[in-house]
């Protein structure tokens, strides 16, 4: 178990040093179990830094938007910025280095180790504890998760409120660091590595088909999958064109003839064309935070696509995404021996 | 009476059966100038491939594929160069890795994974491009027309 004093001495220690122009990382929420994500900017503020199951959001997506609205300053501070990273979130960072979205020497990685637990998931929680509201959720070093509610504190085998991608993870440690706390555990023993897609895979094809219309037919078009990944950070997107400018010289006839890819209502059919090309446009980036399953607000499994092209390309083209900034994209590589026997 | 209109009818009938429509998104140095040996050399090869010249098979956005399927098409062909034949080098390369991955996805999502096709077509195959379309044309024929994707007007 991560200990939180070490993390905020650190953090303390880049913040007095003037290092770091603020730290990313997790302080309890004013409602709600979640922790909630906060800049930490003056190093007396370090003791709200928490550190626990419910720190559950990826925080890389905070360095995308905050180089945003960096841009956007007349003068900016330019010293780096230091983040707090799970596994999945260093490995988020690892992609955006990969793309050279953010440089380097741009963020100080507090890389911290999940070990043996993970972060819950809010919905298995709810299920778990029939009612009851929980107050804190903790991991301990014997895979339970000990949730602490008004009427006491219950104890849950941690397959029962952990998110499944906690369960599925194998790399629970971060894949860069400047600092890492916590130790490499390598032999978890949850759940398989892509349980859930395989689940899915064994169905017939016309379950699978009956399973997504199903699914895809409640999508209300929020784009909230969209906004809260970090690898989605595009100035514009294929399905909200916002470099079409319409002024009163445009005629009806360029209106009408402009390229709409997809269609902005929601039917069963655009909507799945939506998510498709969202999971295409993150083959090979995914690193399988699951932030987009947890903030849909009408429950589609949506991590689902993307573990799915994530285990085509481990498995056919032995890529797994966020281990290494220096290689090449997925699909901006091949070998000579990619699978053929597929094409006639 | 009802015998004198009943052919017409089934004229009719016949007249409608499925025709299946299939984009093909063919490469501009080899299975284009394969389908154009097709038609020179007179095969006869069933006429529901639209084909669509793009400059290599690897500027076929997944993009295309997908909004080729929800604009109607029944079945979508992307064709090019052999392996080591593109005209820029590895664009088929990065292609089929790509195609590769488009193909699980419809898979993986429901879709009837014969709809869905890639092929390697050299500018001197005109027999084997009228092969693969007769071939795609006779799948498709079978499993009818596509509803999944395809947009609701």
């Amino acid at each position: 178990m991560v200990a939180i004093e070490d993390i905020r001495s650190r953090a303390k220690e880049l913040l007095e040093g003037g290092m770091v122009r603020a730290v990313l990382g997790f302080r309890r929420s004013s409602a709600g179990l979640l922790a909630e994500p906060t800049f930490v900017v003056a190093s007396e503020d370090v003791a709200s830094l928490v550190w626990d199951a419910t720190c559950v959001h990826n925080l890389a997506l905070y360095l995308v938007n905050e180089k945003k609205r960096q841009k956007a300053e007349r003068t900016p501070d330019t010293r780096p910025l230091a983040i707090i990273a799970k596994g999945c979130d260093s490995r988020a960072i690892n992609v955006l280095l990969q793309e050279n979205h953010v440089a380097r020497e741009e963020v100080v990685i507090l890389g911290v180790s999940c070990e043996g637990g993970g972060v819950v998931d809010t919905r298995k929680l709810a299920d778990a504890l029939r009612g009851k509201e929980a107050a804190s959720a903790v991991c301990d070093d014997t895979g339970k998760v000990k949730v602490a509610t008004a009427s006491g504190e219950v104890t849950f085998p941690a397959a029962d409120v952990l998110a499944d991608r906690c369960l599925e993870c194998t790399i629970a440690y971060p894949s860069v660091s400047d600092t890492m706390f916590g130790e490499k555990v390598d032999e978890r023993g949850f759940t398989a590595r892509f349980a859930a897609v395989k689940s899915i895979a064994a169905m017939s094809e016309q379950e699978r088909s009956a399973f997504w219309d199903g699914h895809f037919e409640r999508c209300i078009r929020c784009y909230a999958c969209r906004a809260v990944c970090p690898m989605c950070y595009c100035d514009e997107c294929v399905v909200d064109s916002t470099s079409f400018i319409v002024s009163p010289m445009t005629t009806a006839e360029e209106k009408a003839n402009r390229i709409r890819w997809i269609q902005r209502s929601t039917t069963p059919a655009d909507n799945a064309m939506y998510h498709m090309v969202r999971a295409m446009h993150l083959a090979g980036r995914c690193i399988d935070c699951a932030e987009c399953e947890r903030v849909c607000p009408v429950n589609i499994p949506l991590r689902l696509l993307n573990t799915s092209l994530e285990q085509e390309a481990l498995e056919m083209f032995e890529y797994t995404p966020g281990m290494d900034p220096a290689q090449p994209s997925l699909i901006s590589s091949f070998r000579d021996d990619d699978p053929n026997d597929f094409i006639r | 009476m009802s015998e004198v209109l009943e052919t017409p009818v089934q004229a009719k009938k016949e007249a409608q059966e499925f025709e299946p429509k299939i984009v093909a998104f063919l490469c501009k140095w080899c299975s284009s100038a394969g389908s154009d040996l097709a038609g020179v050399s007179r095969l006869q090869y069933p006429p529901n491939a639209v084909p669509i010249q793009v400059m290599c098979s690897g500027s076929v956005s997944p993009l295309y594929i997908l909004s080729a399927f929800n604009k109607g098409a029944d079945g979508v062909l992307v064709s090019g160069c052999h392996p080591g034949d593109c005209h820029y080098l590895k664009g088929n390369f990065f292609a089929r890795r790509r195609i590769y991955l488009v193909q699980k996805l419809l898979k993986f999502i429901g879709l009837e994974p014969d709809r869905f096709r890639m092929s390697w077509v050299s500018a001197a195959e005109g027999t084997k491009y009228a092969q693969v379309v007769a071939d795609f044309v006779k799948d498709i024929k079978a499993l009818g027309p596509q509803r999944k994707l395809k947009a609701r007007n």
